[in-house]
């Protein structure tokens, strides 16, 4: 494993261990609740649905189909936000 | 072999009932295994589609039925506890170590495990569904969200049965944390949403104890309300509300300082303000209905002082040594508030099992104190655990020597305080509490071990922290020689780390572990100050105020119906009566 990536594990571990990722998690879905994004995302896979016909969509086709716009969409202040508290807590949790 | 890797990892019984399922799923499987070549739903769907018009419930994925043998709810229920809600500390530090992908060893792309044994792969690199296939095992959950994924429908499934069992784990796992969220949404961001009307209004918070963080959905009662009502009032942080003067009604600061505290305790104005609060009092007496009314009062956005003179009349009756005109005690007062809300909380149903109340003040308010009595001759040790609602402490300068210190107390720092000029810490107090105080040969106690009586030690020391920890500086001294007022400077902090006070802290220093391994990991038993009562005057008479915070730091003077802006240097160099301390993370069951 490269060092980079090792070091993602542990952040990714020493995020899980403390509840933290959860509270990301929540705190992620509160903040894109409250910019509207859910809407905007909501609404355009009721347009891929539509499109594709019901029938002919399943979970991971939507994923692939609405994984790009949905990355885009994310303001950048949310993403800011979500990095600074992963920074503070990577700073009050150091001896990582 | 994954299965035995892992099977110290999770319960014995679930390991060995799996392992036991995969056994006879492999003799079942050859009867059934063109169902799992080519696109088994295909023909299921048709078959679903023909009936549409009769049955209008769709029909879930039909490969589950193969699943729901034996236990399957109680070993879904298990990973659901252990590898994807985790509520507890132990199961996450166990998620966290395990979870990767067994085949690349990834601890991203969309980890799944399989229902069917121990198996975690990635979803992203396809390891998940080479398993699947390779094993026959056709479903699997999502260790992130919880969908259970069906490798023959090749789609996320709907169980009802899966469903139930999915969303009381998550419950019960955010009962487990729950409460941690709304301190740590320090922004104060569902505040932002409040709604306020003029008559009544709806407040958006996320829940106090033990329920997961749910959009709100106006119910139609409160529709009708919302649009009778137009008038709505933002939360901003400048915005005063939640801050209101309360008129002295006649040597009733004692009452004011308290209900300031009181109202400004996270926990407790989450309580009151989501409308927890379900009477059962017959007559229209109930003090948790007046503490209701008053929080709403005090978020109202009313400007001018409140006039409490309903909740002088509930504690006049209630608590009758209270009674009258006289200047009375903040902390007794205090304490008889808190003992009459926890017996007009249901009406007394409490009384069938009084060691163990769940009212919204035990829960936030009592703590377990574990009194240790060591026999100096045969060192048997009897331990007793009480619980408190407050804690009281010696200060120096009291006709009780405060000092000398248990071995150990070398005036190491404790929580950030230094002892610049000689000055008293909290963390002092709390450290001359919890010390091993010898009883003396005036207080012999009989032994347990050698069945005699015996000199002893007693040593006090935390056993359950408490979610608000409320700390009793005894300033007021009547022992038998005199009754007056100490008004030693003791330093407060900010924040109060309460790990070494603690009974395990205890025990691990008797085991030997003599350095105190300072975790800064562990956050369990950190507090934040958010009230400050404070008494100017003599024993015999002078006056009491308060100090509060509001939106996470701002700090303000109450000074029963004037309220004043105050820095936090006002708030930590203020002399201190009553100090009121909130849990900064919170872990419980």
């Amino acid at each position: 494993m490269s060092k980079e990536s090792q070091m993602r594990a542990a952040i990714n571990q020493k995020l899980i261990e403390m509840g933290e990722r959860e509270r990301l998690k929540e705190l992620l879905r509160a903040k894109l609740v409250e910019c509207g994004w859910k809407d905007q995302l909501k609404a355009h896979c009721k347009d891929v649905i539509r499109e594709k016909g019901l029938e002919h969509v399943t979970v991971e086709d939507l994923v692939t189909e609405v994984t790009p716009k949905g990355r885009a969409l994310v303001p950048d202040s949310v993403k800011k936000e979500l990095l600074q508290r992963i920074r503070a807590f990577l700073a009050q949790h150091a001896t990582l | 072999n994954h299965g035995a890797r892992w099977a110290g990892i999770v319960k014995l019984e679930w390991s060995v009932s799996r392992l036991t399922r995969e056994r006879k799923l492999t003799n079942r499987e050859s009867g059934s295994a063109a169902n799992v070549k080519g696109k088994g739903n295909c023909q299921n769907s048709k078959e679903n589609r023909d009936f549409s018009q009769i049955q209008i419930l769709p029909a879930g994925c039909s490969h589950v039925n193969g699943y729901k043998v034996d236990n399957w709810k109680q070993n879904l229920r298990v990973i659901y506890q252990c590898f994807v809600w985790s509520g507890t500390a132990e199961t996450r530090r166990r998620k966290a170590k395990s979870c990767i992908c067994h085949t690349c060893g990834a601890h991203l792309n969309r980890l799944h495990s399989c229902l069917y044994c121990v198996f975690f792969g990635c979803f992203t690199k396809k390891h998940i569904h080479e398993h699947a296939k390779n094993k026959r095992h056709n479903l699997a959950i999502d260790l992130l969200y919880g969908g259970i994924y069906c490798f023959v429908c090749q789609d996320y499934i709907y169980d009802k049965d899966m469903e139930q069992i999915a969303k009381e784990e998550q419950r019960k796992s955010w009962k487990l944390q729950g409460t941690a969220f709304c301190f740590l949404s320090e922004n104060l961001m569902p505040f932002q949403k409040c709604l306020f009307t003029a008559v009544t209004f709806v407040y958006f918070v996320p829940p106090g104890i033990g329920e997961k963080y749910t959009t709100w959905e106006p119910t139609k009662r409160e529709l009708e309300l919302l649009r009778h009502n137009p008038k709505r009032r933002k939360i901003t942080t400048n915005c005063t509300i939640g801050l209101r003067g309360l008129i002295n009604l006649g040597n009733t600061c004692f009452m004011n300082c308290i209900v300031q505290a009181l109202t400004h305790t996270p926990l407790l104005r989450d309580f009151f303000l989501s409308d927890r609060h379900k009477c059962e009092m017959q007559s229209n007496s109930c003090l948790v209905c007046e503490m209701s009314q008053l929080f709403q009062e005090f978020y109202s956005g009313h400007r001018s002082p409140h006039i409490p003179f309903r909740l002088l009349h509930l504690v006049w009756t209630h608590a009758r040594h209270l009674a009258g005109y006289e200047q009375q005690d903040a902390h007794e007062f205090l304490i008889a508030a808190l003992d009459v809300l926890h017996r007009h909380y249901d009406n007394g149903k409490k009384a069938n099992n009084p060691n163990h109340c769940n009212c919204i003040i035990d829960q936030i308010f009592t703590g377990g104190l574990q009194s240790d009595v060591t026999c100096q001759v045969c060192h048997g040790v009897s331990t007793t655990i009480d619980p408190f609602w407050d804690i009281s402490l010696d200060l120096p300068g009291s006709s009780t020597p405060f000092w000398p210190l248990s071995p150990g107390g070398d005036g190491s720092t404790v929580n950030g305080e230094s002892h610049l000029s000689g000055s008293t810490t909290l963390t002092d107090c709390l450290r001359r509490f919890t010390r091993p105080e010898h009883l003396g040969s005036s207080a012999k106690i009989k032994c347990g071990g050698c069945h005699s009586y015996q000199e002893s030690t007693k040593q006090l020391t935390m056993k359950k922290l408490p979610i608000v920890a409320c700390f009793h500086l005894k300033r007021f001294e009547h022992s038998a020689k005199l009754r007056r007022k100490i008004t030693t400077y003791v330093s407060f902090p900010l924040e109060l780390d309460m790990t070494p006070f603690m009974a395990s802290s205890k025990e691990s220093r008797m085991n030997g572990q003599y350095q105190q391994t300072v975790d800064v990991l562990n956050n369990d038993n950190k507090y934040s100050l958010f009230a400050v009562v404070n008494h100017q005057g003599t024993l015999e008479s002078g006056h009491y105020t308060s100090f509060i915070r509001q939106h996470k730091d701002q700090w303000f003077k109450c000074d029963d119906a004037i309220i004043t802006k105050a820095s936090i240097k006002d708030v930590l160099d203020s002399e201190g009566y009553l100090l009121f301390y909130h849990k900064q993370f919170l872990e419980y069951e």
